[in-house]
């Protein structure tokens, strides 16, 4: 990459996001909800409903590529004497899309998607052309974090407040405005824009210093190599998940706000004859993610979810994808969790840290 | 702290007899409190009550139906006790009830809310209670805010400050503040127009996640794993991500707690997206307050209305027509 | 009977009607059998009781596209099973107050007591509760609700 770095001021953001609105369906966070309710969600850019870029997003970026919903072909049963036939007509392309102002853990989190969809662990066999055509047509704007969470934990899992894996563009705030990097290709495609301006060395080097600084900010991390068989060995004990999740209510707010939880569920809407095949978000949390056709289901106690959540993410999945620890640190699962059930609690209990590095006292109920 | 010292004697003093004791811990940040299963003598250290005491933790009652467990409980949390044993739900004789007068907890939002403009809540590093202030540590400055700006919006209109049952009580019963429930809640609600009230659902259920936290964290939803929603026969919600479907898993709830719900509010807390979903059950209990003079939670003995019937309804009209 | 109809231009509107097996669906028989004209736009659910009424029933008539929902059983004291008019009277009562909230018309719902003999007066309910939902005008429906919908399906 010998593309230049750019800036582009508070002021003029909007009208930049407008302009590539032109070429990308533009996706940024937004404010919703009134007073102490409110969030911030991101959603497709209308400039007039603002855009709020200092407060961290409640809801991860997932469905920006990975829709919550998803219409994968609609079919009709054509109704005609003596020869009934049946039309399926396929989902259309995906717009090309750009999201901006995702967290650095967001765009983490599609590297961990993408070997599961992307045939890679099946020689290319099994291909997610869904996914894939999303993925292959969305430009990440990252912005780094200047500020470090209680519930923050990137650099347990190998990332930072500032990483730029994932990332196509880099934006880190500096002065009234960010500065943009660009990491890839595509990302210094989007930078070549007049509302664009040139930056100078103060700026390189308050952008920089944010990024040490917030970097600093982050807790020790403690070795999370040995999570894989810590996780397995205590796949049997009943105590140690008994323990671990009795307050977890088996909602599915950790796996929904998550980045990283890639699972789903098709199924078909139809009226009548005619439909949908639909394809879902689905959680392990939930007790339909393991019923089976006859009616019986093999996991019904709920810490047997939640010990298939954290040790999906922090042994199965690494195992099967080269050590890489399916979770990117967000901290949203900590953060809304009704329950307040933490998940590094649980993986550092696993490998029987007696002081979790990092980890102020807390009890784990 | 007398009160927290008294519990944790009681807590000691019920543990050998009990499954486990489910109050209030330390939760992942000083800002946040979390259920607490206290099995061991050793855990009732930490165990907290107070502002912090915010989950409600009736709610993990059923899934103990056949052992005997102890609960410390709030007001507010002793009404979805008493509601679940009047449902034959839960056993009297198998929990063992530890009430304590309470001040109100705090509604983490609200605080959120209130020092937005000072930094990102979660880097608030510590949280203090005197007098009736919340002192407040964000990165680096201590704020002050007022408690009963930052408590939780049931508490300002509470009306049972301790158990309504309990075995043991900590300290003096306290004085309930005699502010009648006016429903002001609702009042936002009611000011708009009949389709500014629908577009206002549409809004806010667009954001609905479909997480099922409100539903999981409901004492009285008690259907578990057996949730209408999930039923495909017969279809009350398709499996599509659509607002209509998500508003009508919404009035699911509110119906199937006409008449049961103790407002607790934890549906609403829960919720990671902020959708005011405890509206619609505070519709329907205002209702039922109004037909039948009735309020959930308060009596093990009494029916609640919509499971009786009287010949002569007093205060249902007719229809001439 | 097409008087009413011109209100919305000429066009039924969409009504479903719960209706007891016992004394309203026999009712609306009677009227049938009486000749009684009576507005078309009522497609009625036969279920044994009133106190099958599922508010449920309801809300997804009305959230599907319904534009009007009645609801008939026996009078009080007369139900076939003793006393499911009686609970459901209460159970419509308090659920009809949930209507506004969600910010739909209370009076595209009611509920009422017909006898199997009551020809006229089932004619008197339908006719009355069509004009009312008439003058309402068609419901209005959720903004994304999926293309699959069975209301686009039936209208094809």
């Amino acid at each position: 990459m010998n593309a230049q770095n750019k800036f582009i001021s508070r002021a003029k953001l909007a009208d930049w996001l407008k302009e590539l609105s032109s070429r990308f369906e533009v996706w940024a966070p937004r404010k919703e909800g009134e007073g102490a309710r409110s969030v911030v969600v991101y959603r497709p850019f209308e400039a007039e409903k603002g855009l709020e870029l200092d407060r961290k997003p409640t809801e991860s970026a997932k469905h920006t590529m990975f829709p919550r919903s998803e219409t994968l072909f609609n079919f009709r049963r054509n109704l005609v004497e003596g020869a009934p036939s049946l039309e399926l007509e396929e989902a259309a392309d995906p717009a090309p899309r750009l999201v901006f102002g995702l967290l650095s853990c967001d765009a983490r989190g599609f590297q961990i998607f993408d070997p599961v969809y992307n045939g890679s662990g099946t020689n290319g066999q099994a291909k997610d052309t869904y996914y894939l055509k999303r993925r292959s047509s969305t430009v990440l704007i990252v912005k780094s974090c200047s500020k470090v969470l209680s519930t923050c934990f990137c650099n347990w899992v190998g990332g930072g407040p500032a990483s730029t894996e994932g990332a196509d563009v880099l934006a880190t705030e500096v002065q009234d405005g960010f500065l943009l990097t660009p990491v890839s290709e595509r990302g210094a495609a989007v930078l070549d824009s007049s509302l664009l301006a040139a930056t100078n060395s103060d700026m390189e080097s308050a952008a920089a210093d944010s990024q040490t600084k917030a970097a600093a900010a982050l807790p020790a991390a403690p070795d999370l190599k040995e999570s894989q068989s810590a996780l397995l060995g205590k796949f049997d004990n009943a105590a140690f998940w008994q323990a671990e999740s009795s307050k977890c209510l088996s909602c599915g707010a950790c796996t929904y706000l998550c980045p990283t939880c890639y699972c789903f569920n098709i199924s078909d809407e139809a009226a009548g004859y005619n439909g949908v095949r639909l394809r879902n978000w689905d959680s392990c949390m939930m007790p339909l993610f393991t019923m089976e056709a006859s009616g019986h289901n093999p996991r019904t106690p709920k810490m047997g979810r939640l010990k298939n959540r954290v040790g999906h993410k922090f042994s199965y999945y690494p195992s099967l994808h080269g050590g890489r620890i399916a979770c990117c640190g967000c901290g949203r699962c900590i953060k809304s969790c009704p329950s307040s059930v933490d998940i590094r609690r649980i993986v550092t209990d696993a490998i029987g840290f007696t002081e979790t590095v990092g980890l102020k006292e807390q009890n784990n109920g | 702290m007398a009160i927290q010292e008294q519990l944790k004697k009681m807590i000691l003093d019920v543990l050998p007899d009990v499954d486990c004791v489910i109050g209030w811990g330390p939760g992942p940040d000083p800002l946040r409190g979390s259920p607490f299963f206290m099995r061991k003598p050793e855990d009732v250290e930490s165990f907290m009550a107070g502002p912090m005491a915010v989950q409600n933790p009736a709610l993990f009652l059923p899934e103990y139906k056949g052992k005997k467990v102890g609960v410390v409980v709030k007001g507010c949390d002793s009404r979805s006790v008493v509601q679940l044993i009047s449902e034959d739900l839960i056993k009297r004789e198998e929990v063992v009830i530890i009430g304590f007068p309470c001040d109100g907890v705090l509604d983490v939002a609200k605080v959120e809310n209130a020092l937005a403009s000072h930094g990102e809540p979660g880097e608030i590093t510590a949280v203090e209670f005197s007098g009736g202030e919340v002192k407040v540590t964000l990165a680096g400055n201590t704020h002050s805010l007022k408690f009963d700006d930052v408590k939780a919006d049931k508490c300002g209109r509470c009306a049972v400050p301790n158990a309504v049952m309990s075995d043991f009580f900590a300290g003096i019963a306290r004085e309930a503040s005699g502010v009648k429930d006016d429903y002001e809640d609702l009042a936002a609600l009611e000011k708009m127009s009949l389709e500014e009230r629908f577009a206002f659902w549409e809004n806010e259920m667009s954001r609905c996640l479909r997480c099922y936290a409100c539903r999981n964290a409901c004492p009285m939803c008690v259907c578990r794993d057996h949730c209408v929603a999930s039923s495909r026969i017969p279809h009350w919600i398709s499996q599509a991500d659509s607002t209509r479907d998500k508003l009508m898993f919404q009035v699911i709830h509110a119906v199937h707690l006409a008449g049961r719900c103790t407002g607790c509010g934890e549906c609403q807390r829960v919720c990671p997206v902020g959708i005011p979903v405890l509206l619609l059950k505070r519709t329907l209990s205002k209702g039922v307050t109004e037909l039948f003079d009735y309020a959930a939670g308060m009596d093990t003995e009494s029916k609640p209305p919509l499971l009786t019937f009287q010949v002569e309804e007093a205060t249902i009209k007719e229809r001439n027509w | 009977m097409s008087v009413l109809n011109e209100s919305n231009n000429g066009k039924e509107l969409r009504i479903v009607g719960f209706l007891c097996n016992w004394c309203s669906y026999g009712g609306a028989d009677t009227a049938g059998v009486g000749r009684f004209t009576q507005p078309t736009d009522l497609r009625i659910v036969r279920l044994p009781c009133s106190g099958r009424v599922n508010p449920l029933f309801i809300v997804k008539a009305l959230l599907n596209g319904a534009d009007g929902v009645l609801v008939s059983g026996c009078h009080p004291r007369d139900c076939h099973y003793a006393e499911g008019n009686f609970y459901a009277r209460r159970r419509l009562e308090v659920f009809k107050r949930l209507l506004p909230t969600l910010g739909i018309d209370p009076r595209r719902f009611e509920y009422t007591w017909v006898s199997a003999s009551e020809g006229q007066r089932w004619q008197k309910v339908v006719s009355e509760f069509t004009q009312q939902v008439h003058a309402l005008g068609p419901a209005k429906f959720v903004a994304d609700a999926p293309e699959f919908d069975v209301l686009k399906v039936c209208a094809e």
